[in-house]
């Protein structure tokens, strides 16, 4: 990433590590990164690859071990009190004041951050728990909510007050679809609006829904950053599923012949490009994934003409995200016993 | 800074205190008054106990060591439930990431114990006032007594169910080691009964229990018998709330967020 002028950036961070104690490897080692005004940055990894400790580090409750952190183009650590009063963070963690309703802990959560109008305040509220959908548990203790519900007002409160830069860090965990969807939905209209969001997910759908840039995390490193096609197009190496659906039953042998025609173009030889099954609309496909679609597609189409088969349909499928988040993972030798934190949800 | 403090005490308040903990903490001492206090006078008949150089009804020697034992009470469930609920609620993390810093933290928090302790023993005191109005003389010279050992009382128990919750993993143990050194202080103390005429080892035990100091010393504000030995008891809760308020402050600095 260059070093441009820092004020440009929302956040800018240079060489940053950290280490835990005396350990002798760094749960952040040396990464780098700026996040634009009014975009939405999306710190991707496997668990454990640093992304929550680089958030802790970002929003101050961690001291970095070195390197340079500028939010709005001012020091952090030197100006931590002035740029606090302008972030948002919803931690990975749950938080809620056990014995107050809903709607009590909104306004002392209100108050917490200098809304001092009582009037304004009852006005956020309001439009609070009808945005968020929460009318009907306003009235609930947070103790007596259930995970999502918790969630849900934990993500919402934040939005009570005024600010330029808004971290999340796995907000929709516990969210059923819709409450996500509308989260999502409403964390965009933010950014119309001029917000900046620097959002950790598990989630590669929600990741490619929302985010402007994306980078990739492994082992304290970065080890991709681009926007989401940017991803796809650099880590994706052109790989890409022709998916083809038919009328009729497709016999073994033409499935057989596909693999051939796939393995022949193939450098890299591998036993699942092809594969048949019956999709829940009771139609018959089969899906061909290779680096060089274009190439063998008229092969293929030729092979079925031949066949005698009826073709109804046949797409080009661009790698998915998270295709790219496994193929990049993988590379980096995340394989080796670690557990895989892709959640396709 | 001092804008912060105050909203944290605020919210302090806002949060920890409700309805059942303001029945709980009017309700339990009042039995002891009230119930306690008359079912024993019948036992002990007109004798009176000596506090100095006045004698005073049994009521009057409880109502003046639950005043004590309600600072401990109120002070005690109220830090140890903001920074039980701070930590495993989140909040802490929250708090920190807003424009709060542990430092404000933690002198919110000390406000608030001292705030409620001397909220409580005040309650107590106006309740109470009924039993012992004939006995009491409160002067202006034992007043800062009484609000001394009132509030270091405060900060030493506070701090003390500080120290247990920000130590203890399960709410299991916190609640089985919490009643069990509680049911210590405050039986094992001068709050019920005078610490006189105790065999040694109870006496010794007495004074090993800040409760015994926090109420000896506001016993004798209340009915001004101030001696030199009230001023020992004012060094030694002083130095005790001090200690313990320092090894509170430590385990909250290390509280993990």
């Amino acid at each position: 990433m260059c070093k441009i002028q820092k004020s440009e950036y929302c956040i800018s961070v240079s060489n940053l590590r950290k280490r835990y104690g005396k350990a002798n490897t760094y749960a952040i080692n040396d990464i780098t990164f700026d996040v634009k005004y009014g975009s939405v940055f999306g710190f991707l990894g496997p668990n454990g690859a640093g992304k929550t400790t680089t958030v802790k580090i970002l929003t101050t409750l961690l001291r970095a071990t070195s390197g340079s952190i500028y939010i709005f183009g001012r020091q952090l650590l030197k100006n931590q009190s002035e740029i606090k009063k302008r972030v948002g963070v919803v931690s990975q963690n749950p938080s809620f004041e056990t014995n107050l309703t809903v709607e009590r802990a909104l306004d002392l959560y209100g108050i917490l951050w200098g809304l001092n109008d009582k009037q304004l305040r009852k006005e956020k509220i309001n439009k609070i728990l009808n945005t968020f959908d929460l009318e009907s548990i306003k009235s609930i203790k947070n103790d007596e909510l259930s995970i999502g519900q918790r969630r849900r007002v934990q993500v919402a409160r934040e939005f009570i007050h005024e600010m330029d830069l808004l971290f999340l860090d796995e907000p929709t965990v516990g969210l059923d679809p819709s409450a996500r969807r509308l989260l999502l939905d409403y964390i965009k209209s933010q950014v119309k609006s001029g917000l900046t969001v620097f959002f950790t997910t598990h989630i590669m759908e929600e990741a490619e829904y929302l985010c402007d840039q994306i980078a990739i995390m492994d082992k304290g490193k970065i080890i991709a950053f681009d926007t989401p096609s940017g991803l796809k197009q650099k880590y994706g190496k052109g790989t890409k599923t022709i998916e083809l659906t038919f009328n009729d039953i497709p016999n073994k042998l033409l499935i057989d012949h596909l693999k051939n025609i796939v393995n022949k173009r193939q450098s890299r030889k591998d036993p699942n490009s092809t594969n048949s099954f019956i999709g829940s609309n009771g139609v018959h496909t089969i899906t061909i994934t290779a680096d060089n679609v274009e190439e063998i597609i008229s092969e293929v189409l030729q092979l079925i003409y031949k066949d005698g088969l009826q073709l109804e349909n046949i797409s080009i499928i661009p790698p998915s995200l998270e295709e790219v988040f496994l193929s990049v993972v993988d590379k980096n030798g995340y394989s080796n016993g670690r557990e895989v934190g892709v959640n396709s949800s | 800074m001092v804008n912060n403090i105050l909203l944290l005490v605020y919210r302090n308040l806002v949060a920890a205190i409700d309805k059942s903990f303001l029945i709980w903490m009017v309700a339990f001492p009042v039995v002891y008054i009230f119930i306690v206090g008359y079912a024993y006078s019948t036992l002990i008949g007109n004798r009176e106990i000596s506090i100095g150089s006045v004698s005073v009804t049994y009521t009057s020697f409880l109502t003046s060591g639950v005043i004590g034992f309600n600072a401990m009470n109120g002070s005690s469930a109220v830090a140890g439930g903001i920074v039980w609920n701070d930590k495993r609620n989140g909040m802490l993390q929250q708090l920190l990431v807003m424009r709060f810093s542990k430092v404000q933290y933690i002198i919110g928090n000390l406000i608030t114990i001292i705030l409620i302790g001397l909220v409580s023993a005040a309650l107590i005191m106006i309740i109470g006032l009924p039993t012992m109005y004939k006995n009491a003389n409160i002067t202006l010279w034992s007043v800062p007594y009484i609000i001394y050992a009132l509030a270091s009382g405060s900060v030493f128990f506070g701090s003390f169910t500080i120290i247990l919750s920000t130590k203890i993993k399960s709410s299991e143990a916190h609640n089985v080691i919490s009643n069990g050194l509680f049911l210590f202080f405050t039986f094992v103390s001068s709050a019920f009964y005078p610490a006189q005429g105790l065999p040694s080892p109870l006496t010794i035990a007495f004074y090993l229990n800040p409760l015994t100091y926090i109420v000896d010393i506001s016993r004798a504000g209340i009915f001004s018998q101030i001696s030199a030995f009230t001023n020992i008891q004012v060094l030694i809760l002083g130095a005790l709330a001090a200690t313990v308020f320092v090894i509170a402050i430590r385990s909250m600095i290390s509280m993990k967020v």
